[in-house]
Protein backbone atom coordinates (compact mmCIF):
# COMPACT_ATOMS: atom_id res chain seq x y z
CA UNK A 1 0.00 0.00 0.00
CA UNK A 2 1.25 3.75 -0.68
CA UNK A 3 2.75 5.45 1.90
CA UNK A 4 0.24 8.22 3.08
CA UNK A 5 1.12 11.82 2.82
CA UNK A 6 0.06 12.38 6.18
CA UNK A 7 2.85 10.65 7.18
CA UNK A 8 5.47 12.11 5.72
CA UNK A 9 3.99 15.18 3.92
CA UNK A 10 5.77 16.06 -0.21
CA UNK A 11 7.23 19.17 0.11
CA UNK A 12 4.67 21.96 -1.19
CA UNK A 13 4.89 23.12 -4.92
CA UNK A 14 4.71 26.55 -3.38
CA UNK A 15 5.55 27.16 -0.08
CA UNK A 16 3.38 29.84 1.77
CA UNK A 17 6.27 31.45 3.56
CA UNK A 18 9.86 29.94 4.28
CA UNK A 19 9.31 29.38 7.58
CA UNK A 20 6.30 26.75 7.22
CA UNK A 21 7.55 23.60 8.16
CA UNK A 22 4.38 21.68 8.46
CA UNK A 23 2.07 20.68 6.04
CA UNK A 24 -0.51 23.56 5.05
CA UNK A 25 -4.06 23.74 5.62
CA UNK A 26 -4.83 22.05 2.32
CA UNK A 27 -2.64 19.49 3.16
CA UNK A 28 -3.76 19.04 6.56
CA UNK A 29 -7.14 18.75 5.40
CA UNK A 30 -6.91 16.47 2.19
CA UNK A 31 -8.37 13.07 2.44
CA UNK A 32 -5.48 10.72 2.96
CA UNK A 33 -4.88 8.90 -0.20
CA UNK A 34 -6.23 5.51 1.53
CA UNK A 35 -8.69 3.16 1.26
CA UNK A 36 -12.21 4.49 2.49
CA UNK A 37 -11.66 1.05 5.15
CA UNK A 38 -8.66 2.94 6.76
CA UNK A 39 -9.54 6.56 7.84
CA UNK A 40 -12.75 8.17 9.54
CA UNK A 41 -13.82 11.50 9.03
CA UNK A 42 -14.08 13.23 12.50
CA UNK A 43 -17.96 14.57 11.58
CA UNK A 44 -19.34 10.83 12.49
CA UNK A 45 -18.43 11.98 15.76
CA UNK A 46 -19.56 15.65 15.70
CA UNK A 47 -22.62 15.90 13.70
CA UNK A 48 -25.97 16.34 15.55
CA UNK A 49 -27.64 15.10 12.91
CA UNK A 50 -25.60 11.84 12.54
CA UNK A 51 -26.08 11.60 16.45
CA UNK A 52 -29.90 11.15 15.66
CA UNK A 53 -29.19 9.00 13.14
CA UNK A 54 -27.40 6.65 15.17
CA UNK A 55 -30.20 6.45 17.71
CA UNK A 56 -32.61 5.40 15.26
CA UNK A 57 -30.23 3.02 12.92
CA UNK A 58 -28.17 1.57 15.64
CA UNK A 59 -29.39 1.88 19.58
CA UNK A 60 -32.66 0.95 18.73
CA UNK A 61 -32.05 -2.46 17.29
CA UNK A 62 -28.98 -3.67 19.31
CA UNK A 63 -28.75 -5.97 22.34
CA UNK A 64 -26.97 -4.56 25.45
CA UNK A 65 -26.17 -5.28 28.85
CA UNK A 66 -27.86 -2.89 31.04
CA UNK A 67 -27.49 -4.72 34.65
CA UNK A 68 -26.23 -7.76 36.19
CA UNK A 69 -29.06 -10.07 38.09
CA UNK A 70 -27.40 -10.00 41.31
CA UNK A 71 -28.45 -5.99 41.63
CA UNK A 72 -31.96 -7.71 41.77
CA UNK A 73 -31.62 -11.12 43.88
CA UNK A 74 -34.88 -11.11 45.18
CA UNK A 75 -38.35 -11.34 44.24
CA UNK A 76 -39.43 -7.66 43.63
CA UNK A 77 -36.37 -6.16 43.48
CA UNK A 78 -35.86 -3.89 40.62
CA UNK A 79 -33.33 -1.61 38.70
CA UNK A 80 -33.78 1.60 37.14
CA UNK A 81 -31.45 2.81 34.13
CA UNK A 82 -31.41 4.09 30.85
CA UNK A 83 -31.00 3.15 27.22
CA UNK A 84 -29.76 5.79 24.44
CA UNK A 85 -32.36 8.71 23.42
CA UNK A 86 -33.18 9.19 26.26
CA UNK A 87 -35.13 6.42 27.44
CA UNK A 88 -35.49 5.56 31.35
CA UNK A 89 -36.02 1.87 31.62
CA UNK A 90 -36.93 -0.28 34.65
CA UNK A 91 -35.95 -3.88 35.26
CA UNK A 92 -38.18 -6.22 37.46
CA UNK A 93 -37.87 -9.18 38.90
CA UNK A 94 -41.44 -10.43 38.90
CA UNK A 95 -43.33 -12.72 41.94
CA UNK A 96 -42.25 -15.67 39.04
CA UNK A 97 -38.66 -14.83 39.15
CA UNK A 98 -38.65 -13.39 35.74
CA UNK A 99 -36.62 -10.82 34.84
CA UNK A 100 -38.69 -8.23 32.68
CA UNK A 101 -37.76 -4.64 31.72
CA UNK A 102 -40.21 -2.20 30.72
CA UNK A 103 -39.84 1.59 29.70
CA UNK A 104 -39.75 3.16 33.21
CA UNK A 105 -42.94 6.11 31.68
CA UNK A 106 -46.28 5.91 32.86
CA UNK A 107 -48.79 5.93 30.24
CA UNK A 108 -50.83 8.09 31.95
CA UNK A 109 -49.14 11.78 31.68
CA UNK A 110 -45.66 10.27 30.95
CA UNK A 111 -44.29 10.86 34.40
CA UNK A 112 -41.09 8.80 35.43
CA UNK A 113 -42.45 5.97 37.52
CA UNK A 114 -40.06 4.14 39.18
CA UNK A 115 -37.64 6.57 40.89
CA UNK A 116 -34.69 5.09 42.63
CA UNK A 117 -31.34 3.64 41.18
CA UNK A 118 -32.69 0.21 42.90
CA UNK A 119 -34.80 -1.21 45.49
CA UNK A 120 -37.46 -3.67 46.50
CA UNK A 121 -41.22 -3.21 45.55
CA UNK A 122 -42.39 -5.19 48.92
CA UNK A 123 -42.02 -1.89 50.10
CA UNK A 124 -44.74 0.52 49.16
CA UNK A 125 -44.42 3.70 47.60
CA UNK A 126 -46.26 6.55 49.91
CA UNK A 127 -49.28 7.01 47.86
CA UNK A 128 -49.02 3.36 46.33
CA UNK A 129 -49.42 -0.48 47.17
CA UNK A 130 -46.67 -2.62 47.88
CA UNK A 131 -45.73 -4.93 45.37
CA UNK A 132 -46.66 -2.60 42.57
CA UNK A 133 -44.83 0.27 40.42
CA UNK A 134 -46.75 3.37 41.73
CA UNK A 135 -46.84 6.11 39.44
CA UNK A 136 -46.52 9.26 42.52
CA UNK A 137 -48.06 11.54 40.17
CA UNK A 138 -51.90 10.24 39.94
CA UNK A 139 -51.18 6.91 41.37
CA UNK A 140 -51.74 4.55 38.66
CA UNK A 141 -49.92 0.95 39.55
CA UNK A 142 -48.54 -1.39 37.69
CA UNK A 143 -47.74 -4.93 38.50
CA UNK A 144 -44.29 -6.72 37.84
CA UNK A 145 -45.57 -7.88 34.63
CA UNK A 146 -46.20 -4.64 33.46
CA UNK A 147 -49.76 -5.13 33.39
CA UNK A 148 -51.67 -1.61 35.16
CA UNK A 149 -53.36 -2.93 37.82
CA UNK A 150 -54.79 0.17 39.51
CA UNK A 151 -56.27 3.56 38.46
CA UNK A 152 -57.83 5.96 41.07
CA UNK A 153 -61.33 6.47 40.30
CA UNK A 154 -61.74 4.61 37.12
CA UNK A 155 -65.12 5.42 36.47
CA UNK A 156 -64.67 9.01 35.01
CA UNK A 157 -63.04 7.02 32.05
CA UNK A 158 -65.67 5.63 31.09
CA UNK A 159 -65.05 2.88 28.39
CA UNK A 160 -62.52 5.37 27.17
CA UNK A 161 -59.70 4.28 29.41
CA UNK A 162 -59.57 0.80 30.80
CA UNK A 163 -56.73 -0.89 32.51
CA UNK A 164 -56.36 -3.24 30.28
CA UNK A 165 -55.16 -0.90 27.41
CA UNK A 166 -52.55 1.03 29.35
CA UNK A 167 -49.98 -1.21 29.96
CA UNK A 168 -46.26 -0.52 30.57
CA UNK A 169 -44.00 -0.80 27.33
CA UNK A 170 -42.16 -4.04 27.50
CA UNK A 171 -38.85 -4.56 25.94
CA UNK A 172 -37.41 -8.16 24.93
CA UNK A 173 -35.25 -9.06 27.79
CA UNK A 174 -32.91 -12.12 28.15
CA UNK A 175 -30.63 -12.89 30.88
CA UNK A 176 -27.37 -14.68 29.78
CA UNK A 177 -23.64 -14.93 29.11
CA UNK A 178 -22.83 -14.10 33.05
CA UNK A 179 -25.92 -13.32 34.04
CA UNK A 180 -26.15 -10.07 32.78
CA UNK A 181 -29.67 -8.82 32.06
CA UNK A 182 -29.92 -7.52 27.78
CA UNK A 183 -32.04 -5.62 26.31
CA UNK A 184 -33.45 -4.83 23.01
CA UNK A 185 -35.66 -1.71 21.80
CA UNK A 186 -37.08 -3.83 18.78
CA UNK A 187 -39.73 -5.52 19.45
CA UNK A 188 -39.03 -7.27 15.89
CA UNK A 189 -34.89 -8.32 16.60
CA UNK A 190 -33.39 -11.88 16.72
CA UNK A 191 -32.40 -13.88 20.09
CA UNK A 192 -29.37 -12.43 21.81
CA UNK A 193 -27.13 -15.22 20.54
CA UNK A 194 -27.87 -14.60 17.36
CA UNK A 195 -26.68 -11.26 18.13
CA UNK A 196 -23.66 -12.42 20.09
CA UNK A 197 -23.06 -15.14 18.09
CA UNK A 198 -19.46 -16.78 18.88
CA UNK A 199 -17.96 -13.54 20.33
CA UNK A 200 -18.16 -14.37 23.92
CA UNK A 201 -17.56 -18.05 23.49
CA UNK A 202 -14.26 -18.17 24.28
CA UNK A 203 -14.75 -16.89 27.64
CA UNK A 204 -17.81 -18.91 28.56
CA UNK A 205 -16.49 -21.42 30.78
CA UNK A 206 -15.83 -18.23 32.53
CA UNK A 207 -19.06 -16.62 32.43
CA UNK A 208 -21.46 -19.54 32.92
CA UNK A 209 -19.64 -22.26 35.34
CA UNK A 210 -20.99 -20.58 37.98
CA UNK A 211 -22.83 -17.71 39.14
CA UNK A 212 -21.09 -14.03 38.89
CA UNK A 213 -21.99 -11.37 41.73
CA UNK A 214 -21.33 -7.71 41.21
CA UNK A 215 -18.84 -5.56 43.85
CA UNK A 216 -18.17 -2.88 42.09
CA UNK A 217 -20.04 -0.13 40.03
CA UNK A 218 -19.15 3.28 38.70
CA UNK A 219 -20.37 5.60 36.64
CA UNK A 220 -19.65 8.91 34.62
CA UNK A 221 -20.91 11.15 32.21
CA UNK A 222 -18.02 11.76 30.25
CA UNK A 223 -17.44 14.44 27.39
CA UNK A 224 -17.12 12.05 24.28
CA UNK A 225 -18.66 10.56 21.65
CA UNK A 226 -19.44 7.47 22.23
CA UNK A 227 -17.13 6.11 19.05
CA UNK A 228 -14.13 7.32 20.70
CA UNK A 229 -14.26 5.98 24.37
CA UNK A 230 -14.97 2.49 22.69
CA UNK A 231 -11.87 3.01 20.43
CA UNK A 232 -10.24 2.60 23.58
CA UNK A 233 -11.64 -0.64 24.48
CA UNK A 234 -11.59 -2.04 21.40
CA UNK A 235 -7.59 -1.53 20.00
CA UNK A 236 -4.02 -1.78 21.56
CA UNK A 237 -2.23 -0.02 20.00
CA UNK A 238 -3.36 2.29 22.46
CA UNK A 239 -1.29 0.01 25.37
CA UNK A 240 1.64 3.00 24.70
CA UNK A 241 -1.01 5.20 26.97
CA UNK A 242 -0.89 2.92 30.06
CA UNK A 243 2.30 2.67 32.09
CA UNK A 244 0.67 -0.43 33.62
CA UNK A 245 0.16 -2.38 30.15
CA UNK A 246 4.10 -1.58 29.16
CA UNK A 247 5.21 -3.04 32.41
CA UNK A 248 2.87 -6.22 32.71
CA UNK A 249 1.89 -6.86 29.36
CA UNK A 250 4.20 -5.21 26.01
CA UNK A 251 7.62 -6.62 27.37
CA UNK A 252 6.13 -9.91 27.84
CA UNK A 253 7.30 -12.51 25.02
CA UNK A 254 4.11 -13.30 22.85
CA UNK A 255 2.18 -9.90 23.09
CA UNK A 256 2.60 -9.02 19.25
CA UNK A 257 1.60 -12.22 18.53
CA UNK A 258 -1.91 -12.31 20.10
CA UNK A 259 -4.82 -12.98 17.14
CA UNK A 260 -7.37 -10.24 17.20
CA UNK A 261 -10.86 -11.73 15.71
CA UNK A 262 -13.63 -9.98 14.27
CA UNK A 263 -16.58 -11.32 14.09
CA UNK A 264 -20.32 -10.93 12.52
CA UNK A 265 -22.59 -7.86 14.08
CA UNK A 266 -19.33 -5.88 14.68
CA UNK A 267 -18.15 -7.72 17.44
CA UNK A 268 -14.55 -8.45 18.52
CA UNK A 269 -12.31 -10.94 20.15
CA UNK A 270 -8.94 -10.44 21.24
CA UNK A 271 -6.59 -13.63 21.65
CA UNK A 272 -5.62 -15.40 25.15
CA UNK A 273 -2.92 -14.14 26.96
CA UNK A 274 -1.50 -13.77 30.34
CA UNK A 275 -0.44 -10.64 32.50
CA UNK A 276 2.14 -9.86 35.04
CA UNK A 277 0.90 -8.20 37.23
CA UNK A 278 3.87 -8.23 39.59
CA UNK A 279 6.39 -6.48 36.86
CA UNK A 280 3.89 -3.29 37.80
CA UNK A 281 4.84 -2.36 41.51
CA UNK A 282 1.29 -1.64 42.71
CA UNK A 283 -0.74 -4.26 41.23
CA UNK A 284 1.02 -7.43 43.47
CA UNK A 285 0.37 -10.72 42.73
CA UNK A 286 -2.88 -12.03 41.22
CA UNK A 287 -3.52 -15.57 43.42
CA UNK A 288 -7.63 -16.00 42.19
CA UNK A 289 -8.84 -16.24 38.71
CA UNK A 290 -12.14 -17.56 37.58
CA UNK A 291 -13.64 -21.15 36.60
CA UNK A 292 -11.30 -22.20 33.64
CA UNK A 293 -8.96 -19.77 33.77
CA UNK A 294 -5.19 -19.67 33.86
CA UNK A 295 -3.65 -17.67 36.70
CA UNK A 296 -3.08 -14.33 35.07
CA UNK A 297 -4.96 -15.18 32.48
CA UNK A 298 -6.76 -12.35 30.16
CA UNK A 299 -9.94 -12.78 27.87
CA UNK A 300 -11.53 -9.88 25.90
CA UNK A 301 -14.78 -9.49 23.94
CA UNK A 302 -16.37 -6.22 22.75
CA UNK A 303 -19.86 -6.44 21.82
CA UNK A 304 -20.74 -3.87 19.15
CA UNK A 305 -22.09 -0.96 19.59
CA UNK A 306 -20.97 -0.05 23.05
CA UNK A 307 -19.96 -3.09 25.34
CA UNK A 308 -17.07 -5.14 26.22
CA UNK A 309 -16.38 -7.73 28.55
CA UNK A 310 -12.93 -8.10 29.96
CA UNK A 311 -11.77 -10.47 32.46
CA UNK A 312 -8.12 -9.94 34.24
CA UNK A 313 -7.51 -13.19 35.94
CA UNK A 314 -9.53 -12.25 39.23
CA UNK A 315 -11.93 -10.06 38.21
CA UNK A 316 -14.71 -9.60 34.76
CA UNK A 317 -15.10 -6.30 34.17
CA UNK A 318 -18.21 -5.22 31.92
CA UNK A 319 -19.16 -1.73 30.27
CA UNK A 320 -21.88 -0.38 28.41
CA UNK A 321 -22.53 3.07 27.33
CA UNK A 322 -25.18 5.13 27.41
CA UNK A 323 -25.27 8.10 24.74
CA UNK A 324 -26.68 11.27 25.72
CA UNK A 325 -25.64 13.52 23.10
CA UNK A 326 -22.93 13.18 19.91
CA UNK A 327 -20.45 14.60 22.97
CA UNK A 328 -21.95 13.41 26.08
CA UNK A 329 -21.73 9.49 27.23
CA UNK A 330 -23.21 8.03 30.44
CA UNK A 331 -20.66 5.15 31.45
CA UNK A 332 -21.51 2.63 33.24
CA UNK A 333 -18.95 -0.05 34.55
CA UNK A 334 -19.29 -3.34 36.75
CA UNK A 335 -17.14 -5.48 38.55
CA UNK A 336 -17.55 -9.03 39.34
CA UNK A 337 -16.46 -11.93 40.95
CA UNK A 338 -17.52 -15.45 41.70
CA UNK A 339 -21.07 -15.34 44.15
CA UNK A 340 -19.52 -18.51 46.14
CA UNK A 341 -16.57 -15.97 47.33
CA UNK A 342 -15.43 -15.97 50.89
CA UNK A 343 -14.91 -12.44 52.45
CA UNK A 344 -10.88 -13.23 51.78
CA UNK A 345 -11.86 -13.54 48.53
CA UNK A 346 -13.73 -11.13 47.40
CA UNK A 347 -11.95 -8.54 49.21
CA UNK A 348 -8.80 -9.89 47.18
CA UNK A 349 -10.73 -9.53 44.41
CA UNK A 350 -11.98 -5.67 44.50
CA UNK A 351 -8.43 -4.71 45.79
CA UNK A 352 -7.09 -6.67 41.82
CA UNK A 353 -10.07 -4.93 39.95
CA UNK A 354 -9.19 -1.44 41.66
CA UNK A 355 -5.52 -1.26 40.95
CA UNK A 356 -6.43 -1.45 37.48
CA UNK A 357 -9.84 -0.29 36.92
CA UNK A 358 -12.73 1.94 39.13
CA UNK A 359 -12.08 5.52 39.40
CA UNK A 360 -8.92 5.22 41.09
CA UNK A 361 -7.40 2.54 39.22
CA UNK A 362 -4.49 2.97 36.80
CA UNK A 363 -5.53 2.74 33.67
CA UNK A 364 -9.39 3.55 33.33
CA UNK A 365 -8.54 7.10 34.08
CA UNK A 366 -6.20 7.09 31.05
CA UNK A 367 -8.22 5.68 29.06
CA UNK A 368 -11.48 8.12 30.10
CA UNK A 369 -9.17 10.91 30.42
CA UNK A 370 -7.98 10.33 27.16
CA UNK A 371 -11.47 10.13 24.69
CA UNK A 372 -12.54 13.06 27.01
CA UNK A 373 -9.10 15.38 25.65
CA UNK A 374 -9.78 13.75 22.01
CA UNK A 375 -13.56 14.84 21.73
CA UNK A 376 -12.16 18.16 22.69
CA UNK A 377 -9.74 18.16 20.03
CA UNK A 378 -12.19 16.88 17.22
CA UNK A 379 -14.86 19.36 18.19
CA UNK A 380 -16.52 20.62 15.25
CA UNK A 381 -14.46 23.66 13.69
CA UNK A 382 -11.27 22.49 15.35
CA UNK A 383 -9.75 21.39 12.33
CA UNK A 384 -9.40 17.65 13.46
CA UNK A 385 -10.66 16.02 10.18
CA UNK A 386 -9.05 12.47 9.75
CA UNK A 387 -8.72 9.29 12.11
CA UNK A 388 -5.91 6.74 10.55
CA UNK A 389 -7.01 3.83 11.08
CA UNK A 390 -4.43 2.09 8.83
CA UNK A 391 -2.41 -0.05 10.83
CA UNK A 392 -2.12 -3.62 9.43
CA UNK A 393 -0.13 -6.72 11.15
CA UNK A 394 -2.00 -9.71 10.22
CA UNK A 395 -4.48 -9.47 12.82
CA UNK A 396 -2.28 -9.79 15.40
CA UNK A 397 -3.25 -7.43 18.83
CA UNK A 398 -2.06 -3.88 17.04
CA UNK A 399 -3.45 -4.31 13.89
CA UNK A 400 -6.03 -1.29 13.61
CA UNK A 401 -8.96 -3.68 11.94
CA UNK A 402 -10.40 -3.76 15.50
CA UNK A 403 -11.58 -0.21 14.61
CA UNK A 404 -11.96 -0.80 11.29
CA UNK A 405 -14.44 -3.65 11.47
CA UNK A 406 -16.46 -1.48 13.81
CA UNK A 407 -16.73 1.56 11.64
CA UNK A 408 -17.45 -1.42 8.97
CA UNK A 409 -20.18 -2.48 11.16
CA UNK A 410 -21.77 1.20 11.59
CA UNK A 411 -20.95 1.67 8.01
CA UNK A 412 -23.57 -0.97 7.17
CA UNK A 413 -26.06 -0.45 9.98
CA UNK A 414 -26.13 3.74 8.94
CA UNK A 415 -25.81 3.23 5.39
CA UNK A 416 -22.92 5.69 5.31
CA UNK A 417 -19.79 5.68 4.47
CA UNK A 418 -17.43 6.57 7.78
CA UNK A 419 -14.82 8.57 5.44
CA UNK A 420 -17.13 10.23 3.32
CA UNK A 421 -20.09 10.53 5.51
CA UNK A 422 -22.12 13.09 3.41
CA UNK B 1 -18.75 11.28 74.81
CA UNK B 2 -15.96 11.99 76.69
CA UNK B 3 -13.89 14.87 77.10
CA UNK B 4 -10.87 14.98 75.37
CA UNK B 5 -8.30 17.81 76.52
CA UNK B 6 -6.66 20.30 74.25
CA UNK B 7 -2.88 18.51 74.84
CA UNK B 8 -4.55 15.73 72.71
CA UNK B 9 -6.50 17.59 70.59
CA UNK B 10 -4.13 19.78 68.83
CA UNK B 11 -1.82 17.62 67.55
CA UNK B 12 -4.88 15.57 66.39
CA UNK B 13 -6.07 18.78 64.60
CA UNK B 14 -2.96 19.22 63.26
CA UNK B 15 -2.16 15.80 61.80
CA UNK B 16 -5.81 15.85 60.22
CA UNK B 17 -5.07 19.21 58.53
CA UNK B 18 -1.40 18.62 57.46
CA UNK B 19 -2.17 15.49 55.24
CA UNK B 20 -4.37 17.89 53.26
CA UNK B 21 -1.82 20.55 52.91
CA UNK B 22 0.39 17.68 52.12
CA UNK B 23 -1.84 16.33 49.47
CA UNK B 24 -2.75 19.41 48.29
CA UNK B 25 0.65 20.17 47.33
CA UNK B 26 1.01 16.53 45.89
CA UNK B 27 3.72 16.24 48.69
CA UNK B 28 3.75 12.75 48.53
CA UNK B 29 6.62 11.66 51.24
CA UNK B 30 5.71 14.21 53.27
CA UNK B 31 1.90 12.61 53.49
CA UNK B 32 3.56 9.53 53.98
CA UNK B 33 5.53 10.55 57.18
CA UNK B 34 2.42 10.94 58.78
CA UNK B 35 1.03 8.16 57.92
CA UNK B 36 2.73 4.27 59.99
CA UNK B 37 4.36 2.40 58.15
CA UNK B 38 3.61 -1.06 59.80
CA UNK B 39 -0.37 -0.54 60.61
CA UNK B 40 -1.27 2.25 57.67
CA UNK B 41 -4.04 1.04 55.55
CA UNK B 42 -5.99 3.86 53.38
CA UNK B 43 -9.43 2.95 51.67
CA UNK B 44 -11.95 4.74 49.54
CA UNK B 45 -15.49 3.35 49.72
CA UNK B 46 -18.45 4.61 48.95
CA UNK B 47 -22.52 3.21 49.35
CA UNK B 48 -23.74 2.39 45.84
CA UNK B 49 -27.48 3.08 45.80
CA UNK B 50 -27.41 1.26 42.37
CA UNK B 51 -26.13 -2.35 43.45
CA UNK B 52 -27.37 -1.88 47.02
CA UNK B 53 -24.19 -2.33 48.79
CA UNK B 54 -20.42 -0.94 50.14
CA UNK B 55 -18.18 -0.80 47.50
CA UNK B 56 -14.45 -0.13 47.51
CA UNK B 57 -12.96 1.84 45.06
CA UNK B 58 -8.93 2.02 46.54
CA UNK B 59 -7.43 -0.36 49.52
CA UNK B 60 -3.71 0.44 49.69
CA UNK B 61 -1.47 -0.55 52.62
CA UNK B 62 2.02 1.71 53.38
CA UNK B 63 4.19 -0.08 50.72
CA UNK B 64 1.22 0.32 48.13
CA UNK B 65 0.54 3.96 48.79
CA UNK B 66 4.27 4.35 48.30
CA UNK B 67 4.71 2.30 45.48
CA UNK B 68 1.48 4.52 43.61
CA UNK B 69 3.41 7.62 44.52
CA UNK B 70 6.95 6.94 43.45
CA UNK B 71 5.08 5.48 40.00
CA UNK B 72 2.19 8.37 39.44
CA UNK B 73 4.37 10.32 37.30
CA UNK B 74 4.66 8.00 35.00
CA UNK B 75 0.91 7.08 33.51
CA UNK B 76 -0.91 9.59 31.98
CA UNK B 77 -3.05 11.22 34.99
CA UNK B 78 -5.15 14.85 34.43
CA UNK B 79 -2.80 17.14 36.51
CA UNK B 80 -5.65 19.00 37.73
CA UNK B 81 -4.92 20.46 41.30
CA UNK B 82 -6.83 18.90 43.84
CA UNK B 83 -7.73 20.42 47.02
CA UNK B 84 -8.93 18.92 50.11
CA UNK B 85 -10.73 21.14 52.51
CA UNK B 86 -11.97 19.30 56.09
CA UNK B 87 -13.57 20.51 59.37
CA UNK B 88 -13.23 17.77 62.07
CA UNK B 89 -16.20 16.75 63.10
CA UNK B 90 -15.87 14.03 65.88
CA UNK B 91 -12.60 12.98 67.88
CA UNK B 92 -13.06 9.86 70.04
CA UNK B 93 -9.86 9.10 72.42
CA UNK B 94 -9.25 5.72 73.43
CA UNK B 95 -6.59 6.86 75.89
CA UNK B 96 -5.99 3.13 77.43
CA UNK B 97 -4.77 2.89 73.80
CA UNK B 98 -3.61 6.22 72.98
CA UNK B 99 -5.59 5.91 69.92
CA UNK B 100 -7.93 8.67 68.48
CA UNK B 101 -11.31 7.85 65.96
CA UNK B 102 -11.60 11.04 64.55
CA UNK B 103 -14.40 11.76 61.66
CA UNK B 104 -14.06 14.91 59.62
CA UNK B 105 -16.04 16.51 56.87
CA UNK B 106 -14.76 16.47 53.59
CA UNK B 107 -15.08 18.35 50.43
CA UNK B 108 -12.63 18.55 47.50
CA UNK B 109 -12.59 20.83 44.75
CA UNK B 110 -10.43 20.80 41.30
CA UNK B 111 -9.13 23.74 39.56
CA UNK B 112 -8.77 21.78 35.60
CA UNK B 113 -4.99 22.24 34.28
CA UNK B 114 -5.09 19.38 32.07
CA UNK B 115 -7.69 17.42 31.65
CA UNK B 116 -9.85 18.69 29.34
CA UNK B 117 -8.96 21.17 26.62
CA UNK B 118 -6.80 23.55 29.01
CA UNK B 119 -6.22 26.63 26.67
CA UNK B 120 -10.29 27.06 27.66
CA UNK B 121 -10.62 25.38 31.17
CA UNK B 122 -7.12 25.63 32.80
CA UNK B 123 -7.93 27.96 36.26
CA UNK B 124 -11.35 26.76 36.39
CA UNK B 125 -12.44 25.14 39.70
CA UNK B 126 -15.19 23.12 40.92
CA UNK B 127 -16.17 21.14 43.51
CA UNK B 128 -14.99 17.42 43.12
CA UNK B 129 -16.13 15.21 45.36
CA UNK B 130 -17.82 14.78 49.41
CA UNK B 131 -17.76 13.17 51.79
CA UNK B 132 -16.06 12.20 55.50
CA UNK B 133 -12.25 11.45 56.23
CA UNK B 134 -12.65 8.51 58.99
CA UNK B 135 -9.09 8.58 60.45
CA UNK B 136 -7.49 5.98 63.36
CA UNK B 137 -4.76 8.04 64.73
CA UNK B 138 -2.43 6.92 66.98
CA UNK B 139 -0.55 9.03 69.48
CA UNK B 140 2.97 8.82 71.53
CA UNK B 141 4.73 11.24 73.46
CA UNK B 142 5.56 12.67 70.70
CA UNK B 143 3.94 12.51 67.40
CA UNK B 144 0.78 11.31 66.13
CA UNK B 145 0.35 9.14 63.20
CA UNK B 146 -2.31 8.12 60.87
CA UNK B 147 -2.76 3.97 61.69
CA UNK B 148 -5.83 3.93 58.85
CA UNK B 149 -7.52 6.66 56.92
CA UNK B 150 -11.30 5.82 55.03
CA UNK B 151 -12.78 8.18 52.82
CA UNK B 152 -15.78 7.52 52.89
CA UNK B 153 -17.64 9.24 49.58
CA UNK B 154 -20.97 10.57 48.65
CA UNK B 155 -20.02 11.64 45.37
CA UNK B 156 -20.28 8.58 43.20
CA UNK B 157 -19.54 10.17 39.82
CA UNK B 158 -15.83 11.36 39.44
CA UNK B 159 -15.87 11.89 35.91
CA UNK B 160 -12.90 10.63 34.39
CA UNK B 161 -11.53 9.63 37.41
CA UNK B 162 -8.38 10.29 39.42
CA UNK B 163 -5.06 8.72 39.98
CA UNK B 164 -4.26 11.19 42.94
CA UNK B 165 -5.93 10.20 46.51
CA UNK B 166 -8.12 12.19 48.08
Amino acid sequence: MACIPVAKPAPPKASPSPETTGRTGKQWTLKPKLPDSHVVNTRIYTDPSIFEEELEKIWSRVWLPVCHESELPERLDFRTTGLAGNKPIVVVRGEDNRIRAFLNICPHRNNLIVRSPAGSLRKPEPSGNANHMTCMYHGWQFDTTGQCVEIPRPASYGERVCKEGVGLRQLRTEVAYGGMVWVNLDDDCGPLADFVGGALDPMLEQLETEPLEIFHYQKGIVRTNYKLFFDTSREFYHDYLHFHNRQTSMVKPGYFDQQYTTHPNGHSVTGFTTVDYSSHSDSGTRLLTFPGLPRNGWRHTTLFPASAYNIRTSCLRVNVMIPLSDRETLVEIRGLGLKRDTPGEREQRVKDYVSVWGPFGWNLHEDLLCAQVQTQAIKQGSGATWNLMAREEGNKVHDEVCVRSYYAEWARLMGRNPADPQ
Amino acid sequence: MTYVPPEILQPIHDLVHRSCLYMNDESWKDYLALCDPQSFRYRVTNYSPEIRREQCWADRDFKAMKAAFDIMPRHNSDRSKLTRQVSIYTVDYDAEACEANVVSALTVYRTQLDGSMSYIESGQTALYAVGLYRDRIKLTDDEARLLERTVQLDTRQLDVGTHKPF
